[in-house]
């Protein structure tokens, strides 16, 4: 580390004193992320032709729809980082394309896909290629980025290198479902930040974007067959055409992401009403959604018909958390109707969610609810459900115990909203705590982060979610005995993914500290 | 093209016209406070205001398929080729071309520009014409026309023209409320800066691109780089390589070649690039690739002023940067410059006696020289306002004096002949976060200078982005958006901003732009926010917030 000069040394200071700088600045390192399954490599450097080139000698995928042509586009961009790069490249070792081998031609994002890959990167001989080999076109795409990755600008050649080749890689992840939630009802986020959000999450391999579209607060979403539900939006343009859902499927679908989208019932739906009243208990008593009145199914019924056209993923998320049934039991109709059909309230928000459980699966759907569902009534939950853990550690294991699967996001590790949650935590979160058979332990799909949407609009959400998300995103991708033990010992590998989050214009905020912190003061990206 | 040339004519005559019938409604002053979520709405949204501007009553679909049609002597820019193509995608939604077969009230936007002379220096033409009407058939006023003198003032046309366009939610098509419009509009400064500092923190390429996208949209037209401090040296000189080993780390560093890459990426967006170099002080990281820069090895800020080496290196480095940056304007610092190593070290101190020089006397002699090579590089030498208030008298008389320290300096700089650029801290320092955007707004650059012969001198203002606690994750929602406060102050006519009540007047509008801004992806910040950069404080609405 090169101190300057004395007025810089307060700054060394901090850093050999924080011991979080090691010699991560080398660009020669391992600085992949996340972390492959297998990574061999050499020590030669070579260099990227102007002129790389994408070809599919011996692949089964016809690229119809021009994904990975698309794929290979970005990624070039993204290596060139907006440099002009050196036509007068040296005449040996470089690198003149990329062969992309896909076995399967069907390019259907379907939950489990195969996500796995190959990829080598010759050091010598003439004309190389690396070879990219994949089951699926999804696979294909991690490949990318993890070659991607490799690459640095050199700006004194105007070169892009590749550093200790060859390589070989053998990657796939650990988990199949490796989620980030993001929440447009505490505020609206426009379409152009919800596909840079996308973006950024296929750079750590996330791959299911769970779009809580709905909440108290608002209803920005068009739902065709019920077309007041947007009149609960913010304002007139805080909203979402049915075409603008379909949109962020098909452009996240086409970088390997699901998008699951979740209507929460009966809480939180406040905003559902300004559409239509009946919705509510009473004008005076608004949440949750009046059980006893059958318009309340019919409607989640056409929310969930008009869904299934456009989200195409395995799972819809009915929510089910924090149900605060007095309303119930305060008004007059429903508390007769609960005696009328022998229930209490308890018995109410159990029938709510098991009739909603229901009708999502008559759309073809599996069901994924908050843990208050398997909390309050788990024997009773279909067993297509999903258990979406958040209150706290520990009820993984005791769903996975029942035969249900499970999603972690336990709170206290993986609320983004949690800003005094460091990446320390998200990264050393592991979703199979306690979970030692094998069998329960493929029930636990994987793990999501959560950004709810409170504090968070266009203007911080980025900064919010990384780097923190992707220390989660490595946690759910590699496999665990590659997992450091001590957080500090990726530290370094971490900032310098961060820094090539900024270099793709993600606002990626500092490590150093909690979420969302400002730098301290200057310094280099890779040691703040 | 003379075929070209009687139909530009007729255009401008008729414009003129129109804007007679209509001038005595068209104060930019007139703004409906009014907002409601209706499609209707009567309030006129713009940002910054324009000069002059008359509406009606109609609603027009915009196609989606929306051409350009550009004619004049600039037929073929890209320039303007290229950012009809920016805000043509800006306006519709990325669906939105499937399938509709309507008819559509504009389907081709006319844009006259009649120079073909694509020349970006200060004081360039940004003038336009806007007519925004349903297409009458026999009449030349087509539905959409932009006439400009330049192809800069076509493309803030364009920024007008898109503000104009919104989403209809029922329809689901581009509309326009309020037509026809007729908008007659100039900038009232000639330089409508935003400073940005990669020393203290590296922005990468990516990152200074999208800041320059965003100043596009609020008609900012000065992009102050401040290149260099104290902390790192991040840009390549090729006539001393070693300069730039000075960056954080090899990464994070520019190229020559992505100098060029901003400087035209803003040209294309009317944008001038302001390179600065910072000298005698805030220059401590050039000597890590030159320690002889230093005058000791602990003693390593100021610059040597006693050696020829200095100023050579200092001569190459604004021969390398000539090349790169055509604006006529070089900022060469000139702020905060402790002379106490100047004071200390024995071969400067010496140095100073042989010349009979005390160091406040050697600072002058730096900056004057400094400055000379700037003038012989054909280069308006701009300096931060301790030179002038140290040794205004001695300054070259082209200097550009750039206020920061606090307000009163302009009036004095300008009565002694000099021009003029304000930043003053107390109001436009981005990076004071307690500095609301009523302050930006409210700050008056002509403020004290009752002479108005002396008005020109004041070429305009900067809001300064000052990075010791700002980097990429941070630097857009801490520019935004006040920095659009300042840019309409600087844009739009004094009387049209010169309003009391902000609260009524100009706040909804201003949140208005701030969602804008959103919307086209720029992490601008809350506006109510008590400081800057701040989330939200709770759940609510863009345009509450």
């Amino acid at each position: 580390m090169d101190c300057i000069s004395n007025t810089r040394s307060r700054l060394c200071f901090v850093l050999l004193f924080g011991n979080f700088l090691s010699s991560f600045v080398s660009v020669h390192g391992l600085n992949l992320w996340p972390m492959p399954k297998s990574a061999n490599h050499g020590s030669n450097t070579i260099y990227l032709s102007t002129n790389f080139q994408l070809s599919s000698h011996g692949s089964n995928y016809s690229d119809g729809s021009g994904i990975l042509k698309e794929a290979f586009e970005r990624m070039v961009n993204l290596l060139e980082a907006d440099h002009t790069t050196n036509s007068k490249f040296p005449n040996f070792s470089v690198l003149a394309g990329v062969n992309v081998v896909v076995q399967s031609p069907d390019d259907t994002l379907n939950y489990g896909v195969d996500e796995s890959y190959y990829l080598n990167i010759p050091a010598k001989g003439s004309q190389l290629y690396a070879q990219i080999e994949a089951k699926t076109i999804f696979g294909a795409l991690h490949a990318l980025e993890t070659f991607s990755q490799l690459c640095y600008f050199n700006f004194t050649t105007k070169v892009v290198e590749l550093h200790a080749a060859p390589w070989t890689i053998n990657d796939l992840p650990r988990f199949p479902y490796r989620g980030l939630l993001i929440d447009t009802s505490r505020h609206y986020l426009p379409v152009p930040v919800i596909k840079s959000v996308i973006d950024s999450m296929t750079y750590s391999k996330l791959n299911v974007l769970h779009w809580h579209i709905v909440d108290d607060q608002s209803f920005p979403l068009e739902i065709p067959s019920y077309p007041k539900l947007w009149d609960g939006a913010y304002s007139y343009s805080e909203r979402y055409t049915i075409n603008d859902a379909t949109e962020i499927v098909r452009y996240a679908e086409r970088k390997g992401v699901n998008v699951l989208a979740e209507i929460d019932v009966p809480g939180h739906t406040l905003s559902w009403g300004v559409g239509y009243p009946f919705l509510w208990p009473s004008q005076s008593c608004r949440e949750p959604l009046d059980v006893s009145n059958e318009f309340s199914f019919k409607v989640i019924d056409g929310i969930l018909s008009d869904f299934s056209k456009v989200f195409k993923f395995k799972f819809v998320h009915l929510g089910g958390d924090e149900v605060n049934t007095s309303c119930w039991t305060t008004t007059p109709h429903i508390k007769q109707w609960l005696d009328n059909h022998h229930m209490n309230e308890s018995d109410g928000y159990r029938y709510f969610v098991l009739r909603a459980q229901n009708i999502a699966i008559s759309h073809g759907y599996d069901i994924i609810n908050w843990e208050e569902t398997f909390n309050n009534f788990g024997d009773k939950l279909s067993p297509k459900t999903v258990v979406h853990n958040w209150l706290g550690s520990g009820v993984a294991e005791k769903v996975v115990a029942d035969g249900l699967r499970c999603i972690v996001s336990n709170q206290d590790k993986w609320y983004l909203d949690h800003i005094d949650a460091n990446w320390q935590g998200f990264y050393t979160n592991e979703p199979l705590t306690n979970i030692s058979n094998p069998a329960q332990q493929k029930l636990v799909l994987g793990g999501e982060v959560c950004m709810w949407g409170e504090h968070i609009d266009t203007s911080d959400i980025q900064q919010t979610i990384w780097p923190r998300a992707a220390a989660a995103a490595e946690r759910l991708w590699t496999p665990f005995d590659k997992l450091a033990k001590d957080p500090e010992q990726v530290a370094s590998r971490l900032a310098h993914f961060r820094c090539l989050l900024n270099k793709r214009g993600v606002q990626a905020a500092p490590l150093f500290g909690f979420g969302r912190q400002v730098p301290s003061e200057p310094g280099s990206c890779y040691k703040q | 093209m003379p075929p070209h040339k009687l139909p530009i004519s007729i255009h401008a005559l008729l414009f003129l016209f129109l804007l007679c019938l209509l001038a005595s409604t068209s104060h930019g002053r007139r703004i409906s406070v009014t907002r409601s979520n209706s499609n209707t709405s009567s309030a006129v949204y713009l940002w910054p205001l324009p000069k002059h501007f008359t509406h009606g009553e109609q609603t027009l679909s915009v196609s989606p398929d929306l051409t350009l049609n550009l004619q004049g002597v600039a037929h073929n820019s890209s320039i303007v080729q290229e950012a009809f193509e920016r805000y043509r995608d800006l306006i519709f939604k990325s669906w939105a071309h499937a399938g509709s077969t309507s008819d559509y009230d504009v389907s081709t936007l006319n844009v006259l520009v009649s120079s073909d002379n694509e020349t970006l220096q200060l004081g360039v033409d940004e003038s336009y014409t806007l007519y925004l009407g349903r297409k009458q058939s026999g009449s030349i006023v087509d539905g959409a026309t932009i006439e400009a003198n330049t192809v800069y003032g076509a493309l803030r046309g364009l920024e007008t023209f898109s503000q104009l366009c919104v989403f209809n939610y029922d329809t689901k098509a581009v509309e326009v409320y309020n037509a026809p419009w007729y908008i007659q509009d100039e900038p009232r400064f000639a330089f409508r800066g935003l400073m940005l500092d990669t020393s203290r923190h590296y922005l990468p390429i990516h990152v200074i691109k999208e800041v320059i996208e965003a100043m596009s949209y609020t008609k900012l037209n000065v992009l102050h780089w401040h290149i260099i401090d104290e902390q790192s040296f991040p840009l390549e000189v090729p006539s001393y390589p070693k300069l730039w080993k000075a960056s954080y780390t090899k990464q994070e560093r520019y190229a020559v070649e992505d100098a060029y890459d901003i400087v035209d990426f803003a040209k294309k967006r009317g944008i001038h690039v302001m390179a600065e170099t910072d000298v005698p002080g805030h220059a401590e990281s050039w000597g890590v690739g030159y320690p002889d820069l230093w005058t000791s090895e602990n003693c390593t800020m100021p610059l040597d002023v006693s050696k020829d080496f200095t100023f050579e290196v200092i001569s190459s480095i604004l021969s390398d940067m000539r090349k790169i940056f055509p604006f006529e304007m070089f900022h060469l610092g000139g702020d905060e410059v402790n002379t106490d190593c100047w004071q200390n070290t024995a071969h400067v101190k010496e140095w100073l006696t042989e010349h009979d020089l005390t160091t406040e006397g050697a600072y002058q002699y730096f900056v004057l020289k400094a400055q000379q090579i700037a003038i012989d590089l054909n280069w308006t030498p701009v300096n931060w306002e301790e030179t002038f208030d140290n040794f205004g008298e001695n300054l070259n008389p082209q200097t550009v004096v750039h206020n920061w320290l606090g307000p009163g300096v302009c009036p004095k700089a300008v009565e002694k002949g000099f021009k003029c650029i304000v930043s003053n801290q107390g109001v436009w320092y981005l990076d004071h976060l307690d500095i609301p955007w009523e302050k930006f707004y409210t700050s008056e650059p002509l403020e004290g200078i009752n002479n108005t012969e002396h008005h020109k001198l004041v070429l305009g203002g900067e809001v300064c982005m000052w990075s010791e606690t700002a980097d990429t994750s941070d630097v857009q929602q801490t520019i935004w958006p006040r920095a659009a406060a300042a840019a309409e102050k600087l844009w739009s006519p004094l009387e049209a901003t010169a309003v009391y009540d902000l609260n009524q007047t100009v706040l909804p509008r201003f949140q208005y732009f701030r969602c804008l801004l959103n919307n086209r992806g720029i992490a601008a910040a809350p506006v109510t926010n008590f400081y800057a950069r701040r989330p939200p404080i709770g759940p609510g609405s863009c345009f509450e917030q």
